[in-house]
């Protein structure tokens, strides 16, 4: 479905595998209770958060020459700052300029290597020294060269690349004694669609997010997990005014645009979105999860938007009624809130499920707006706005 | 240079290979057709485990289209004529199936994948590979394409009929609508119906980051269409594929009006903006922005649309309107049907009159011998050969008792000495029927359609077997010898005058010079030969394919006529216990061998 970054561990792993270089890592998981048995006990280390955290020196996460006496301490203290996977190698000391650069990507046209000898955490700032190939045998030696590294290692860590289904992977600082890479930094985006196709060299597992997920969140990757159809729900602000219940990856963009577009852009509690044609259990359990969140903002002013563009083969009806199934179990507490629902959406017996929304909502006290496709798509978002800066359902 | 030519598609007869089944997308394609004023189905066969056909309504009826478990059991025919794939099987699937696809239907023009959550990695090698074979491939996670009134590959512009005309695809128009988005496809569509234009044609590109089928080569069909006057375009923020539609239109490449809407605005909020939903909705750098992407369209002289609705309002401003009325409305006809619950091709009423295999029932029982309805009706339609018919006819007779010996006939005596009715002891003789007694025919039928198939010689064929010491059913008898041979099959033998080429006799008869060098009883029995010339019937006389007579063997249709036959002799046999009202029938103790368990190793 998209790339994911890979723990550091896990993508070093799998180079230093490669490249027949040993590789001393240990990975932390401070949820696992006995962690600590794990820590080495001799030597000085570097240990550093291990979870997709990009620009992890300059925001202090990661502790360098690190006795083995303190390791305990320095797990701890960068696990209270809510990370759960730490990484500890051992601490080579080196210069400076010593640093370089390295990093592939995948395209369309081929594999892009781009490499400079000014590397290290400043490297942004001499971004003009990278210099950026396509990864063909001629070019290989050409990067090989200017960076002091064995062209058989470029060539491995290229073919790793390729047989891993590695979209991106940045080497910095990548440090060479005596022609061998030293993999200082590394980190890696895989394409998680290609997990079938690894072996196991990397699973799901592996998979870092630098972001804390909401219990609702969770919920939903569950749900995904779990579905031959596709969910989404990202929490933007938890006191947020407008609440999106959407169907589609394109049309959910257009409608979380318009809000922004309107002005709302602070207020927007979330982005989601449902597709493929889910069930009315799963439709039902979607919308319970965007529904707790709402209830939980304190925004003074709150709307549900359900909305959607004319859907290909999901089934208007049966979604719907997944959606009503959930609203019936809140309609208490929405009316306390006096919130109100604006649905826009179109598809497969939009008829019958727009009538059968309709009446509900002018039932229970929650209408807003009910609309199929005579409604420009993106029209439901001023109609809700509406109340949501003065108060008034129109 | 794209290889998707929309002029030559609308010149096209689609004959499309569904990869996988998915019922809707499937049903949605025929009605398209239906409503197109087609007389048959784009979609000829379906790849898909489990069943050798699926039912679909065309039009107000229903219809099998043929399914096979894999592309190459395809007949040679449907597999020369497909030109167009939709690959519906899963992302895992989709490079394996795409692939074969592109080498086993040698008439391919294009295809679409369905599939979400195809690898960046096999994308990027399918779009190598369909390029190389000049070979257009819109997915993954695509909707499809849909030339109005020509063809609809996916479920683009809706699953139910309704939506069809709604969107007016029967109707064709100068706008094309090119999206990544496959609900947002449709959106536009009807958008662009309700404004009063039509399609000139529509894609969906997939909302994966390596779209196989590039925007840039969708503009480009889009400038080379005649029929197209216009392109509106729906993108998302990620990925730079919009760069190229710059320099197409910086270049002069496209020079038709372009409106657009990159969606993502709404991205520039978040320090970490989310994954949307689609795989390439997430932009890594400032130019994958939604609103840099607009900025460069709209330099280069694309109508890029800061907001949805203004994307609307330059939709509906350009002056490419439908001059022809729509076709009369007739979705509403087909919203109403109900599959069947069964569906059968042997026999049935035609107002008042019942048919089988398509003739009146009297006029059939007047005009033809029992043999004759018998396998017309085993094998569903009217037999041509009159050799076949005859060569049934003396085999129910030959087949129908041997004597009451064998298990069939002993289950059905004691049955009617238990005292049981006429039902129930003719079912208890036919029960007995299978691998051992009675079902030696259509095990004999598939030994000798394998070794005719793999071209093996008789002698290889015997060798396999006595290497896993495995019978080969169909040889050898308890009595009768080489040297003392059965006259049964010497008769049976005979029907083989009429055979040209008498390829599975001949095979079976082979096996028989082999089998008896070996032992003298190991003769072609009554079931090989009944099997063999059966065979050869089929084959030379009904035109009947290796693949047909395989079914058949698979159907079990090769012991139809025993069971047939012996019912007979099953049926006399009770009648004759009636007549002789025994009273039951019972073992004495003598009658059993009481075997102790200690010497027999149990």
């Amino acid at each position: 479905m998209a790339r994911k970054k890979l723990s550091e561990f896990r993508a070093k792993s799998i180079l230093t595998a490669a490249l027949g270089v040993e590789y001393a890592g240990v990975s932390v998981d401070t949820d696992d209770k006995g962690w600590q048995k794990h820590l080495p006990s001799k030597g000085r280390f570097v240990v550093k958060v291990d979870q997709g955290v990009k620009g992890r020196f300059k925001k202090g996460l990661v502790k360098l020459d690190v006795a083995a006496a303190d390791l305990a301490k320095a797990v701890t203290e960068l696990g209270s700052r809510g990370y759960r996977y730490l990484l500890i190698e051992p601490f080579a000391a080196h210069a400076e300029e010593a640093e370089f650069y390295l990093s592939i990507e995948r395209t369309r046209a081929g594999n892009f290597v781009s490499y400079s000898r000014l590397g290290g955490i400043h490297v942004e700032s001499k971004a003009g020294a990278i210099k950026r190939v396509r990864l063909e045998s001629s070019s290989d030696s050409a990067a090989a060269k200017e960076l002091g590294l064995p062209p058989e290692s470029l060539q491995i860590l290229a073919d790793t690349f390729d047989d891993n289904y590695f979209a991106f992977l940045e080497i910095n600082p990548l440090v060479i004694t005596d022609g061998t890479p030293q993999l200082l930094d590394a980190a890696v985006e895989v394409d998680d669609e290609a997990a079938p196709f690894v072996n196991e060299r990397w699973t799901p597992d592996d998979f870092r997010d630098p972001s804390q997920l909401t219990p609702e969140e969770e919920a939903i990757l569950e749900l995904a997990s779990q579905s031959q159809a596709s969910f989404r729900l990202k929490v933007l602000n938890p006191d947020g005014a407008f609440f999106l219940l959407l169907s589609g990856g394109g049309a959910s963009i257009v409608v979380a645009d318009e809000v922004n577009n309107q002005g709302h852009g602070k207020l927007l509690a979330n982005y989601g979105e449902y597709s493929g044609n889910p069930n009315v259990e799963e439709t039902y359990l979607y919308t319970k999860q965007v529904l707790s969140l709402m209830l939980k903002s304190k925004a003074p002013r709150k709307v549900l938007i359900i909305g959607g563009g004319v859907a290909n083969f999901t089934d208007i009806s049966k979604t719907f009624k997944g959606v009503v199934q959930a609203l019936d179990e809140v309609k208490k507490p929405m009316r306390q809130q006096n919130i109100k629902v604006f649905v826009r959406r179109g598809g497969p017996n939009e008829a019958e499920g727009l009538a059968q929304m309709e009446k509900y909502l002018l039932r229970e006290d929650l209408h807003g707006r009910v609309a199929g496709p005579e409604l420009t798509l993106s029209k439901i978002v001023p109609l809700a706005a509406e109340t949501v800066t003065t108060g008034a359902a129109s | 240079m794209t290889h998707l030519d929309i002029i030559r598609l609308r010149k096209l007869d689609p004959k499309v290979v569904a990869l996988g089944s998915h019922r809707g997308i499937i049903q949605s394609m025929l009605d398209f057709d239906y409503l197109a004023g087609r007389k048959s189905p784009s979609v000829t066969a379906i790849v898909a485990s489990g069943r050798r056909s699926e039912r679909y309504f065309f039009g107000p009826k229903e219809v099998m289209i043929p399914a096979y478990n894999t592309l190459p059991e395809l007949p040679e025919s449907a597999r020369k004529a497909a030109n167009l794939f939709v690959n519906l099987s899963s992302g895992r699937r989709v490079l394996r199936s795409s692939r074969e696809a592109m080498d086993q239907l040698p008439g391919l023009v294009g295809g679409v994948i369905f599939a979400e959550g195809f690898p960046e990695k096999h994308a990027i090698e399918l779009y190598r590979e369909a390029d190389a074979r000049g070979i257009w491939i819109i997915g993954g996670a695509s909707v499809g394409i849909v030339v109005p009134g020509v063809v609809k590959l996916g479920a683009i512009g809706g699953t139910q009929a309704l939506q069809l005309e709604q969107s007016r695809l029967f109707n064709p128009g100068s706008i094309a609508v090119v999206s990544s988005s496959g609900g947002m496809v449709n959106e536009v569509i009807r958008t662009v119906a309700t404004t009063g234009h039509s399609l000139s044609f529509s894609l969906a590109l997939g909302g994966e980051r390596f779209p196989v089928l590039t925007p840039e080569d969708a503009f480009l069909a889009a400038q080379a269409d005649d029929q197209t006057k216009a392109i509106a375009y729906f993108g998302e923020l990620g990925g730079d594929d919009e760069y190229v539609l710059v320099d197409l239109l910086k270049d002069g490449r496209i020079t038709k009006p372009v409106v657009c809407y990159i969606a993502g605005t709404v991205a520039d909020l978040f320090d970490t903006p989310p994954q949307f939903g689609h795989a390439k909705a997430m932009a890594k750098t400032d130019d994958e922005s939604a609103r840099a992407k607009a900025a460069a369209l709209n330099a280069a002289g694309a109508k890029a649309a800061p907001t949805y609705q203004d994307f609307v309002d330059s939709i509906a401003a350009l002056t490419f309107k439908t001059k022809l009325p729509d076709p009369e409305p007739q979705a509403a006809k087909l919203s109403a049907r109900k599959p069947a619950l069964i569906s059968s091709t042997v026999s049935g009423d035609r107002g008042d009159e019942v048919y089988l295999v398509g003739t009146e029932l009297l006029d059939l029982a007047s005009n033809n011998s029992f043999a004759h309805i018998v396998i017309s009706m085993f094998l569903g339609h009217r037999t041509k050969s009159r050799e076949l018919d005859e060569f049934v006819d003396f085999v129910l007779r030959l087949l129908v008792d041997h004597g009451p010996y064998v298990s069939g006939a002993v289950n059905t005596i004691v049955s009617a000495r238990a005292g049981k009715d006429l039902v129930s002891s003719l079912a208890s003789g036919l029960l007995t029927i299978g691998p051992r007694f009675g079902g030696a025919i259509n095990q004999a039928a598939a030994t000798w359609l394998e070794g005719v198939e793999r071209g093996i010689s008789p002698a290889q064929l015997v060798e396999e077997r006595a290497r896993v010491r495995s019978y080969i059913l169909g040889i050898g008898h308890r009595k009768y010898r080489s040297d003392l041979p059965d006259p049964r099959v010497a008769k049976l033998l005979e029907f083989k005058s009429s055979l040209k080429d008498a390829r599975f006799t001949n095979f079976a008869q082979g096996v028989e010079t082999e089998t008896t060098r070996k032992k003298g009883n190991l003769i072609l029995n009554v079931d090989g030969a009944i099997a063999a010339l059966m065979l050869d019937l089929l084959s030379e006389k009904e035109g009947y394919d290796t693949a047909r007579l395989r079914a058949l063997v698979d159907a079990e249709f090769f012991n139809g006529v025993f069971v047939l036959s012996r019912s007979v002799g099953f049926m006399a046999h009770y009648f004759d216990q009636s007549r002789l009202d025994e009273g039951m029938f019972r073992l004495t103790p003598g009658q059993v061998a009481h075997i102790d368990n200690e010497h027999t190793g149990f």
